[in-house]
């Protein structure tokens, strides 16, 4: 009876604990993403009670302000969704290589 | 050995006739993925500041039209007595408003609307201010700021002018 030992399968044993982390760290970063998605859209929503409640106040000098604010805070949205997305790496002989999605 | 009828599989094994007509998967229908999330979380963003921007380019819209409000006679304005009130609309039939002539015989005009919750306010002559009977709230008949209760804010001004013995309204105009 012989057991799977040499290089070959420390190789293997490697490579599966680098997916292992690898996939733990993406959980990680979806998770990020999730939560400053979140975070941004109560801002938001903080922003669009602020402005109607300017709007109704007759304080029209905050309203532009408050708008740039929520723009802002839309482009990071879109910022997070269109590129701020988690990469795999992959280990080869010259190091780590970063994997098309 | 007890048959346990409630149990999920036997249900869709006993309606699979009705599965090949109308198939669909309970299990996917009611899962969301975190991309889907992502991308609602987007739409949400997008709805958020359109409804900012809605919002601000329509009370933009409206401090613009107000600026240029046409004058309007105050009918019976002239014959109040002083220490009394008149309503009257102004700029629009909807918009009500309140000419106050306090006890020095001077003209001051608000709309109406408390800005509490936009319960008309009225002249209390034994107070000499407007009052809210909705929550108690009060203004200054000679300036319309708040002098007690919750009302965030002075009541709306409106701008009177005396011609020819006869009094206008000019303009309208909130306070901070």
């Amino acid at each position: 009876m012989t057991g799977k030992s040499g290089p070959l399968a420390e190789a293997q044993k490697v490579e599966t604990e680098m997916k292992t982390r690898s996939k733990a760290g993406q959980t990680a970063v979806w998770q990020a993403r999730l939560i400053m998605l979140v975070m941004i859209n109560i801002a938001q929503l903080w922003v669009l009670a602020a402005t109607v409640d300017a709007a109704l106040a007759g304080h029209y000098s905050v309203l532009l302000p408050l708008v740039i604010a929520s723009g802002v805070c839309f482009v990071i949205t879109l910022s997070i969704i269109k590129w701020w997305r988690p990469t795999s790496r992959r280990k080869t002989s010259t190091g780590y290589v970063r994997e098309d999605q | 050995m007890t048959k346990n009828l409630s149990d999920e599989s036997d249900v869709r094994a006993a309606t699979e006739p009705f599965q090949a007509e109308f198939p669909y998967e309970r299990d996917e229908e009611a899962q969301v993925t975190r991309r889907e999330f992502c991308n609602f979380l987007g739409l949400t963003s997008a709805a958020l500041f359109a409804g900012a921007a809605g919002f601000a380019g329509k009370a933009a819209l409206d401090a613009r039209e107000s600026e240029s409000l046409a004058a309007a006679h105050i009918e019976g304005a002239e014959t109040l007595a002083p220490n009394s009130s008149l309503n009257f609309s102004y700029p629009t039939e909807r918009d009500s408003a309140i000419i106050v002539r306090t006890a020095d015989g001077a003209y001051h005009a608000y709309g109406q609307k408390c800005t509490h919750l936009s319960c008309p306010v009225y002249y209390s002559r034994d107070h000499q201010r407007l009052e809210c009977p909705c929550h108690e709230g009060a203004f200054d008949a000679a300036t319309g700021n708040v002098l007690y209760g919750p009302p965030p804010r002075a009541l709306d001004t409106i701008e009177v002018e005396t011609r020819d013995g006869q009094v206008w309204a000019t303009g309208r105009s909130a306070k901070g």
